[in-house]
């Protein structure tokens, strides 16, 4: 079909809900033909729309080879995403859901350190003491990159994480994490703290469109609120 | 001219002055690299991974690939060094080279400073002259002159430390005079809530290890920081020399006056500035050369003098400077002293 417009879905969790009652607000509902865990989904009326849940990362990697032509997906997953793929996906709209910061946190129990200027004397201090960098743990080594840099904190080493970063700190991985948080109870839990001025970046659920096929798409992107 | 003639040209004269070619690897320990310039460095760097894990990348740089070299070989001798080649980088703009050829020279473990500071800008200088480039402007730096004085004021030892190792990244820099003029970096609010959590620690085992720093380190630490004895009046004072030694600007030949009347308006001792040797010779030298107390901060490695070349349309065509810290960095057990400075080819192509 000439048409054929696809939207890439988060396959699971807040993100999932979010999107899918965000369509539903717009009176667009998604229909499913196979079981509960398929991955293709229809929206009713719109025979040239197709849906494909997946994660959310890879929708952003999809809106940049021209997989997608719409995604939902997260503001820190594109931010992290590489420049020239960037440059391919613009946002349409910031959704009211998934909202979340990426942070710097570190053991609860470093009481002599609560800013980022505090953790350049000690990242300093390893290096000079210890002959060895503070190692960052983290899921975001882009953004991390940047942000530690342009605070004056170069002497470090990130650790690259694919889940439970929170746990670092306390099995010899690393020595501190910067990781997405909503309400900071996970990382509370873990006991670790957030420094006073360890926001990376405030992230949310965003309406993403691949920049290439921005004419074919602008009514229907329009007729979304 | 045509770029392999002044490339030829240029290693006449680094010849006839005592260089010796000196090979570097291409490829290098991408640890090695990242260890000076820090992970932000990365992004620059066209690394690989052998087939043991090892992360390895071409030489971003013929300096560094250089000192690589000399600590490879174990020179013990003051070796004057020339290099001519390839150095590999990645950027973010499209229009920028990957590939750039490098053409300098290197005094590594210099002994006498102000003879071999003047050798290196000599050699340079009559390099310029032989490929017949005139109507050249030299701007001059010296990075142990701020590093002196921010010794002589009265801040505590953390605020110097700091001063000194952010004086490469200008923006930080003003962060942290901003934060030093105001007092900000210490929360008072904070401090009494830890205070309680601080009592608390002192009675565990001083040698247990938090995420890799003892008990004992993190509450020195914090008793450092709150004893931290600074008047609000006083940091303010500071800062306002600081921001005015770094507007200096003038003539070489006019600086050590300056510099004289700098201290005595802000009552600092005597022999603040007292070794100006270098800068005394390169104003013999030319003395319409340019001072400026700011000049040099892009490069983290400068430690004394340093200087750029300008030809008549304003471009960099030489910069070079001391770089003392540099193959300590690099893994030298001693410090050894080094000065060195290259040529841009690619702004000699007119």
């Amino acid at each position: 079909m000439k048409n054929l417009i696809t939207i890439g879905l988060s396959s699971k969790g807040r993100l999932k809900e979010g999107s899918i009652s965000f369509f539903k607000k717009n009176n667009l509902k998604l229909t499913s033909s196979g079981g509960e865990r398929n991955y293709f989904a229809q929206i009713e009326n719109f025979p040239n729309i197709k849906i494909i849940y997946l994660h959310a990362k890879e929708i952003i990697q999809r809106l940049g080879d021209g997989t997608l032509d719409i995604g939902v997906s997260g503001l820190d997953l594109l931010s992290e995403s590489r420049i020239n793929l960037q440059k391919k996906i613009e946002i349409k709209k910031k959704l009211d859901f998934g909202m979340a910061n990426l942070v710097v946190a570190i053991p609860d129990d470093w009481i002599d350190v609560q800013t980022v200027a505090d953790l350049e004397e000690v990242s300093f201090e390893f290096r000079d003491k210890k002959n060895t960098r503070l190692r960052v743990a983290t899921k975001y080594p882009n953004l991390t990159n940047s942000f530690l840099v342009s605070k004056g904190v170069t002497q470090y080493k990130l650790v690259s994480s694919l889940g439970a970063t929170e746990t670092y700190p306390f099995i010899g991985s690393s020595e501190i994490i910067t990781d997405i948080t909503s309400s900071g109870k996970t990382l509370k839990d873990n006991n670790l703290r957030i420094l006073k001025d360890g926001l990376i970046l405030r992230s949310q659920a965003c309406l993403l469109f691949s920049k290439k096929k921005a004419a074919k798409l602008q009514p229907f992107l329009n007729s979304l609120n | 001219m045509k770029s392999k003639n002044y490339s030829e040209n240029i290693i006449k004269v680094f010849k006839k002055d005592g260089f010796v070619l000196s090979e570097s690897d291409v490829l290098l320990d991408s640890d090695y690299i990242i260890q000076r310039s820090g992970e932000n460095f990365r992004k620059l760097m066209l690394t690989f991974e052998d087939d043991t894990g090892k992360s390895m990348c071409l030489r971003p740089d013929l300096t560094v690939a250089s000192c690589i070299k000399y600590l490879k070989d174990n020179s013990k001798a003051n070796s004057k060094i020339f290099y001519s080649g390839q150095a590999y980088r990645r950027s973010n703009n499209p229009k920028d080279k990957i590939i750039n050829d490098q053409l300098g020279i290197e005094i590594l473990g210099s002994k006498n400073k102000s003879i071999d500071d003047l050798k290196v800008f000599k050699t340079i200088a009559n390099s310029i002259e032989k490929i017949k480039i005139k109507n050249t402007t030299i701007k001059v730096g010296d990075v142990s002159l701020f590093q002196k004085l921010i010794e002589s004021l009265k801040i505590p030892e953390r605020w110097k430390v700091r001063l000194k190792r952010h004086f490469w990244r200008p923006q930080y820099f003003e962060d942290l005079l901003n934060r030093l003029e105001t007092n900000s970096d210490v929360d008072p609010a904070a401090i009494n809530l830890d205070k309680k959590k601080f009592s608390e620690m002192k009675n565990l085992d001083q040698s247990k290890e938090i995420a890799n720093r003892k008990v004992s380190e993190i509450l020195s630490r914090f008793d450092r920081k709150i004893k931290d004895p600074r008047s609000f009046t006083e940091n303010k004072k500071i800062v306002k020399i600081i921001r005015e030694f770094l507007k200096i600007n003038c003539p070489i030949s006019k600086l050590e006056k300056i510099l004289k009347s700098f201290v005595k308006k802000n009552n600092l001792s005597n022999i603040v500035f007292k070794d100006l040797s270098t800068i005394k010779n390169l104003s013999k030298i030319n003395s319409k050369t340019v001072f400026s107390t700011n000049f040099g901060r892009d490069i983290e490695y400068y430690t004394g003098i340093v200087f750029e070349i300008y030809n008549s349309s304003k471009k960099e065509i030489a910069r070079g400077g001391r770089y003392d810290g540099l193959l300590k960095s690099l893994g030298s057990k001693k410090n050894i002293s080094a000065v060195g400075a290259a040529i841009n080819l690619n702004n000699l192509k007119t």
